[in-house]
């Protein structure tokens, strides 16, 4: 069968021509600054000659008199040159914005953009790098519709990322599929951005279906820098140093609000506390009726923070190989102030050879070293509760040591409350090490026709998790003990890819086939152990756990391993008649090890596209330059879930009998067999430009279908989560760009690009007796049920607060809710049935953490050697579940934000929408309601950037920039970013601005 | 040339398919339930091991919330857990997310005994001999834990779901809720089941398990199984067979009868047992015992943390107390602040006794507090007792359940209502528990001296005073320090979040 084929694709090949042919030469320049275009392709239209341009832009090539030249360059519009008597044709070219000749990673190969019939979206490498920032995908916030980030403010930490909604219901079963030159990732935070050449999303399912069962959440390809052939070396370094500061700090009630909030909050106790303060710290001069403290909590564990990057890179290219080596070094300080701080050391490599004319072989090695001082987020959530009426530093609080922290319990407080504890004496160290390594050997079985490649990819990475906690004493029995815990996590990831490409055109007729096979193999291994009481831990050197107490050890020591396997096969075409009519197929046979009932699922995907303006009544016309209409449709699998999540397990537990510890286990006591998730997709899209391509506007409408979806079942009486196949979720949106670039005169080119995505999220189905899934907890309930987004709040409405007694009575709930015990100044509820009585059957969807659309816009401004750019996003229909001040139903005595005390109900006419300190901490006005959500709704200048380019002969090319990341973003929502993952804020890490100044030198 | 691309692609073909699909069906770092070897007896006891970690494993609220509604306790001030307090001046409400926390803790312990019981079961498939005597021995210990739980929801709630299986949703269609008084049968009838099955052993007599359940904690769940039945005839019975066993018999220290000696005494009947090894030698199972402690001391052993004030001895129970001139029960009960002192001295009571004192016999002083004046002091473990290098409130000291004293009442009780009794008279069964106590005998009680006496004894004890107390409909002893006590407050409602997943309803 196989020798068939292989006979039949040489038959194709045998023919030649015979004519006389020339010596032309010339040179290749950009249009915009004359400057020549080093690596351009100069090739012969219709045959398979070429060659590209030299360092100075210079070509030469053998043709005959009547073949076209073809010169291109990636960014640049192609041109063509009919050959004649020419010896010499120097071509300068056109900046292309949105260049459709250029060439678009696709999965196992590449496709020209205007034969795409799916929605692939590319970000320049010049793009990522203006972002100060350690995680690549943070910089694609705003940039490209249909993609949502949520940023993440810690230092090295990875943002989330959401292609075209939510489409599996756990955070991590709902990550984007990256592929790094071949090999697969969850997460690219080891990566730096100045090591990356282009990053290709691939939105819809059609595209993705070729990535089969890991693609199921979109796909995004990055490519790192290599070399270009016939390329002088290249050195370059760029580099940036900033300044990060909180932004939006969240306004806390200080202490006189806090002391008025305690006298009307009608708990003796809590006066009492006050009086305490008072007792303790004395009286405010200014107000003798409170305490003379007032700590805003906030201020004091925030701090600005450094963040700094440096990066080298070389990249040239001989006859027959191309290099590219770099050195990056990122660091981050965190806002936090502790040890908090990130620190990245990346090496690079990439060289390409051609072995002989047919066999091509490659190799890249990423090297990546990052440490990271987590922070501890606790110290967020209790520096939003500690108590105003305390300092920091209590020199009275002798017992606390070795610092003099103050202690709340001191004044009759529960806990002890001083975040700085949480901050002070602890020390989370991760240190993550990972080796990238992939190597391929490329084939022309048939020059330019068939092409066989096999690659291999290993991604070994370590996390070393050391966890110190010092010991410390806050007065009244409070106590922390040393103690060390130590984690090391290895992974082991190895794909094996191999491909068989056919490519050939017979007349207009072009066609792409490709075959291929795919291994993965997944390892990874924790080991952890826990010790206490450790000799020395004030000194680093000894914070290892030979000096714990071996003692400590007994119970403190888990081993766990995971291996998963995967097997693909799959195969594409991609036809085109000349350009003008496409069609797109791929087919993915896939396996997995994950599932313990039918691991092999088969996922198809078709699409296809009609290039109008190539028709004849359009060809010509000078107002729409370009216009196609694609549809795609596909499906896929997502196996990103735990491996086989949900079956029935073993753990080990012990019990005490008569003081002596005896080991035994339990059994899950809910199981099921999961199978993977499908995700179908309908795209439908439309490119066009307009006004000799100066206007472009895309648009695409999607409804993805994750069938199957695998959630999370509260069972209601076991009260056990169990994940299984349970529903459909449906994301459905619509995500339009448009750009336009032009240039006035000269020296002035501008571009000015919007987008815009709507996203509808939505239960379509839900397999379940009760016709719904609860999550979140019992107290702060999210539910989802067919017609509401995933995971909405519930809970009830609030339709005003009383003001007197008379309103009180005048409600049937003061008789039908005799529990409530209502009082002025508690809220009034809707009740939706009307049945007079308020309770759980009155509560409603109040909505969805997801937003309903999101938006970004960028300008660029060039004049002469000055460059400006900004960017701006925004997102809005998003709701936040207001979880810090929410909390107050587990405790009630401590602080809150000013907005919650300002405006409080105190008296008749007061507020009309929040309750009165007493009615704060009544169990009526703390469920679940509307008054706990809030708009998530925002607008943020994302990004500025002022460039000047130093161009002289006598200096190495130089650009100097500020950069503002983040100045100012506006929202509405009680909290200090309204960017939060899954919408329940708790302990959120605050994002921050940074204002840093860069250089670019390039020799 | 050609030929050997292609031999070498489906060579490598041929191998990654090979060297995967065995791979297929493993999974690394898993242990699945069928993957256990249920032909190793030896191995069995590990399921029981795991019904004990699940029984014992409790959250800090279940003991407050069950107990805190009895004329013996009150939740302490306003402040903190508003709607706790509530609760003890009986103002439910459904929302709190304590009552919802209670219920699913016990339902999903019932439902993971139950799957204990199936592994067991499993193993039962290849057991014989004594193997299998274990086997069903072991399996009738589960049931008594469960029944425990039941008895806690019936209790809590009056009626509810028994369940027997992992499956509760079948249950649930088949049976529908049961009443409470089906509940309490339900628990005799288990108990019956399970008791010849058990060892006839006081439950520290036994060897393999040093304080699991025996014969006789089924015995006494069935007693009290019966008590809440208002079947007195069957009280009598079933506490008399542990009576007449001669082989418990009351600690002689009261005071320390709850602390580090009193541990597994041959006065308990069921423990909640914990380690003592302190968590510097991994120790960590525990009872958070922070909201029965003082919120604010001065321990003898440094570094001790106090507790919560969560579950304040009531000013009447104190009096009570007074007014009988009892001395180690009250001082084991209570603990005093000068707060409290003075507030006693305000009502009446100047002339104390001398362990009337904020400082305990153990060396640890009570400071005064706001939320509340005095905590409880029979869940109070000596700060010199806490293990080494553990700081959490009474952490290591185990949680007696059942214990004689509570039999021995039971017995009284049921005799001074009717019941025929074949291990002694009633007074003889309350003398031993007075003598304890350093009181003198009694000639014969009546039913107010055995509820008197249960008072003075069990109070602060897993709300056994107010589930006596609503049994006997005697609403004005719960009408206290301006609380009003009616019939439709008994029971708790049912947590909002239940009555949307079950068939309940709180109208």
């Amino acid at each position: 069968m196989k020798t068939n084929l292989l006979a039949m694709l040489f038959l194709f090949t045998g023919l030649s021509l015979f004519a006389q042919e020339k010596t032309v030469t010339g040179t290749v320049t950009s249009a915009d600054d004359g400057l020549p275009l080093p690596g351009a392709n100069v090739s012969v239209q219709n045959t398979t000659k070429g060659t590209t341009t030299d360092f100075d832009g210079n070509y030469e090539i053998e043709i005959e008199a009547g073949e076209t030249l073809v010169f291109s360059y990636v960014g640049f519009e192609a041109q063509e040159i009919v050959v004649n008597e020419q010896e010499t044709i120097n071509i300068s070219l056109n900046a292309d914005t949105e260049s459709l000749s250029e060439v678009v990673v696709v999965g196992y190969g590449e496709q020209k953009r205007e034969d795409l019939t799916g929605s692939i979206a590319t970000i320049e490498a010049e793009e990522i790098q203006k972002t100060p920032n350690s995680n690549v995908m943070q910089s694609v916030q705003g940039k490209v519709s249909g993609v949502q980030i949520v940023s993440a403010g810690a230092p090295g930490a990875s943002p989330t990322v959401r292609i075209r909604g939510l489409g599996s219901y756990d955070a991590d079963s709902s990550k984007v599929l990256y592929v790094v030159d071949g090999a697969f990732y969850n997460n690219i935070d080891f990566l730096d951005a100045k090591d990356i050449k282009s990053i290709n999303v691939l939105k819809d399912a059609s595209s993705a279906a070729i990535y089969g069962v890991r693609a199921a959440n979109g796909v995004v390809i990055i490519e790192t820098k290599g070399g270009r052939r016939n390329q002088k070396t290249t050195i370059e370094y760029d580099g940036y140093t900033g300044v990060q500061v909180a932004q939006n700090v969240l306004k806390m009630a200080n202490t006189e609000q806090f002391a008025t909030m305690a006298y009307e909050s009608g708990s003796e106790p809590d006066a009492q506390f006050i009086l305490n303060a008072m007792q303790r710290y004395g009286r405010s001069r200014i107000n003798p009726n409170v305490p003379a403290v007032n700590t805003d909590w906030y201020d004091e564990i925030l701090r600005e923070g450094i963040i700094t990057s440096h990066g080298i890179n070389v990249s040239g290219g001989g006859e027959n190989s191309s290099y590219s080596v770099g050195a990056n070094y990122f660091n981050q300080e965190g806002i936090l102030d502790m040890k908090n701080e990130y620190e990245r050391l990346n090496l690079r490599s990439k060289l390409d050879i051609n072995i002989t004319d047919r066999v091509k072989a490659g190799s890249s090695f990423i090297f990546s070293n990052a440490t990271q001082y987590a922070p501890e987020n606790a110290a967020w959530f209790k520096a939003y509760h500690a108590v105003p009426v305390m300092p920091v530093i209590d020199e009275q609080n002798t017992e606390a040591s070795p610092i003099r922290y103050s202690n709340a319990q001191m004044l009759g407080y529960r806990g002890t409350q001083n975040p700085f504890t949480d901050t002070q004496y602890n020390k989370d160290q991760n240190k993550v090490r990972k080796v990238l390594a992939n190597m391929y050997v490329e084939t022309e079985i048939v020059k330019d026709i068939l092409t066989f490649r096999t690659s291999y990819s290993h991604d070994y990475s370590t996390i070393e998790v050391h966890n110190v906690n010092l010991p410390y004493e806050l007065g009244n029995n409070a106590e922390g003990f040393s103690e060390i815990t130590r984690e090391q996590n290895n992974y082991s990831n190895q794909y094996w890819d191999n491909t068989l490409t056919y490519e050939n055109s017979f007349g207009d007729h072009n066609l792409t086939v490709m075959a291929g096979h795919s291994y993965r193999d997944e390892a990874e291994n924790t080991f952890k152990a826990t010790g206490r009481d450790i000799k020395g831990i004030r000194l680093e050197t000894s914070q290892y756990l030979d000096f714990a107490d071996p003692a400590s050890f007994s119970n403190r020591v888990n081993e766990n391993a995971k291996r998963i396997y995967g097997l693909s096969f799959f195969g594409r075409v991609a036809y085109n008649y000349d350009s003008k009519y496409l069609l797109y197929g791929t087919l993915r046979y896939d396996g997995s090890s994950k599932f313990t009932k039918d691991q092999w699922g088969v996922f198809p995907s078709v699409g296809t596209g009609w290039v109008i303006s190539k028709e004849n009544f359009l060809k010509d016309s000078n107002a729409i330059n370009f216009l196609k209409l694609r549809a795609s449709y596909g499906k896929l699998g997502n196996d990103n879930v735990d491996a086989s999540s949900g079956s029935n397990t073993i753990n080990n537990v012990f019990s005490i009998f008569g003081g002596q510890p005896y080991n035994g286990y339990t059994s899950s006591t809910v199981y099921t067999d999961n199978e993977w998730e499908v995700v179908e997709e309908f795209n439908f899209g439309l490119d066009t430009e307009y006004l000799n391509n100066r206007l472009s506007l895309n648009a695409d409408y999607f409804i993805r279908d994750t069938n199957k979806a695998i959630l999370p079942i509260t069972i209601p009486i076991i009260n056990e989560v169990l994940r299984q196949n349970a529903g459909t979720i449906r994301n459905q949106g619509l995500e339009l760009s448009t750009n336009w670039s032009d240039n006035i005169g000269k020296d002035f080119r501008y571009a000015i690009g919007g987008n815009f995505t709507t996203i509808k999220n939505e239960v379509t189905e839900i397999i379940n007796e009760q016709g719904y899934i609860n999550s979140g907890s019992a107290e702060f309930r999210q539910r989802s049920v067919v017609g509401e987004p995933v995971q909405s709040f519930y809970g009830l409405e609030v339709v005003g607060v009383y003001q007197n007694e008379a309103q009180v009575n005048a409600d049937p709930f003061v008789e039908n809710n005799p529990e409530a015990q209502l009082q002025p100044g508690d809220l009034i509820f809707k009740d939706q049935n009307n049945d007079g009585v308020i309770n759980e059957e009155d509560r409603v969807f109040l909505g969805s953490f997801l937003p309903k659309f999101t938006y970004g816009g960028n300008l660029n401004l060039n004049y002469k050697n000055w460059d400006f750019s900004l960017s701006v996003y925004g997102q809005g229909g998003n709701k936040i579940l207001n979880r810090k001040r929410g909390e107050i139903i587990f405790t009630q005595d401590t602080n809150m934000d000013a907005d919650l005390a300002i405006n409080r109900w105190h008296g008749e006419g007061t507020s009309n929408s929040y309750p009165s300190s007493a009615g704060l901490r009544k169990s009526w006005n703390q469920q679940l309601s509307d008054f706990w959500i809030e708009d998530g709704d925002f607008f943020r200048i994302q990004n500025l950037q002022v460039g000047y380019t130093i161009n002289s002969p006598k200096l190495p090319e130089i650009r100097l920039n500020f950069t503002a990341e983040r100045p100012l973003t506006f929202f509405k929502y009680n909290g200090f970013t309204p960017e939060i993952t899954d919408g329940v804020d708790r302990q959120t890490y605050p994002l921050p601005s940074s204002y840093s100044v860069g250089l670019n030198v390039k020799i | 040339m050609k030929k050997t691309y292609k031999f070498l692609l489906l060579l490598g073909l041929s191998i990654s398919i090979i060297s995967c699909s065995d791979e297929f069906d493993t999974r690394t770092g898993q242990l699945n339930t069928n993957d256990l070897d249920y032909t190793d007896a030896s191995e069995m006891s590990q399921a029981l091991v795991g019904a004990y970690n699940v029984f014992s494993k409790i959250g800090w609220e279940e003991p407050i919330l069950l107990g805190v509604r009895g004329d013996d306790v009150n939740a302490g001030g306003l402040g903190d857990q508003q709607p706790y307090s509530d609760t003890d001046r009986y103002i439910y409400s459904q929302s709190y997310w304590m009552y919802n926390s209670l219920w699913n803790a016990h339902y999903s312990d019932i439902i993971d005994l139950n799957t204990a019981i199936i592994q067991l079961e499993r193993y039962r498939e290849y057991t014989e001999g004594e193997d299998d005597e274990r086997a069903q021995q072991y399996i009738a210990e589960v049931k008594v834990l469960r029944a425990w739980l039941h008895l806690n929801i019936a209790r809590t709630w009056g009626d509810a779901f028994i369940y027997q299986t992992n499956n509760p949703f079948e249950e649930v269609e088949a049976n529908g809720v049961s009443s409470k008084e089906e509940i309490m049968q339900f628990i005799v009838n288990q108990m019956d089941e399970a008791i010849p099955f058990l060892p006839n052993l006081r439950p520290n007599e036994r060897t393999d398990f040093p304080g699991a359940v025996t014969r006789y904690t089924a015995y006494a769940l069935k007693a009290i199984a019966n008590l809440e039945m208002e079947n007195y005839q069957g009280v009598a019975d079933a506490s008399g067979e542990i009576i007449s066993s001669g082989k418990f018999s009351l600690y002689p220290d009261f005071y320390q009868l709850f602390k580090t000696p009193g541990e597994l005494s041959d006065e308990s009947l069921l423990e909640m047992q914990y380690d003592e090894l302190g968590a510097d030698v991994g120790g960590t199972f525990y009872y958070q015992y922070d909201p029965f402690g003082p919120q604010n001391w001065s321990p003898a052993r440094e570094n001790a943390s106090s507790g919560w004030g969560f579950y304040e001895p009531s000013m009447k129970y104190i009096k009570f107390m007074l007014d009988r001139n009892e001395t180690t029960r009250l001082e084991t009960s209570v603990l005093f602040t000068d707060r409290g002192i003075q507030e006693l001295n305000e009502e009446g009571y100047t002339d104390l006794p001398d362990f009337v004192n904020n400082t305990t016999q153990s060396g640890d002083v009570i400071n005064d507090f706001e939320r509340a004046l005095f905590s409880s002091g029979k869940h109070y473990l000596p700060s010199v007792q806490v293990p080494e290098d553990q700081n959490v409130y009474g952490a290591g000291k185990n949680f007696i359940v059942i214990r004689y004293a509570e039999v021995l009442l039971m017995y009284a009780e049921a005799l001074t209502r009717g019941a025929a009794g074949n291990a002694g008279s009633a007074a003889d069964a309350v003398n031993q528990v007075r003598s304890r106590a350093g009181l003198s005998n009694l000639g014969t009680v009546t039913s107010k001296d055995v509820m008197d006496e249960k008072f003075a004894e069990l109070a602060m004890e897993w709300g056994i005073r107010y589930y006596d107390m609503i049994r006997l409909n005697n609403y004005s002893e719960l009408s206290y320090d301006g609380r009003t006590f009616s019939a439709d407050l008994e029971y708790l409602p049912y947590p909002q979040e239940q009555l949307a997943a079950l068939p309940l309803s709180n109208d």
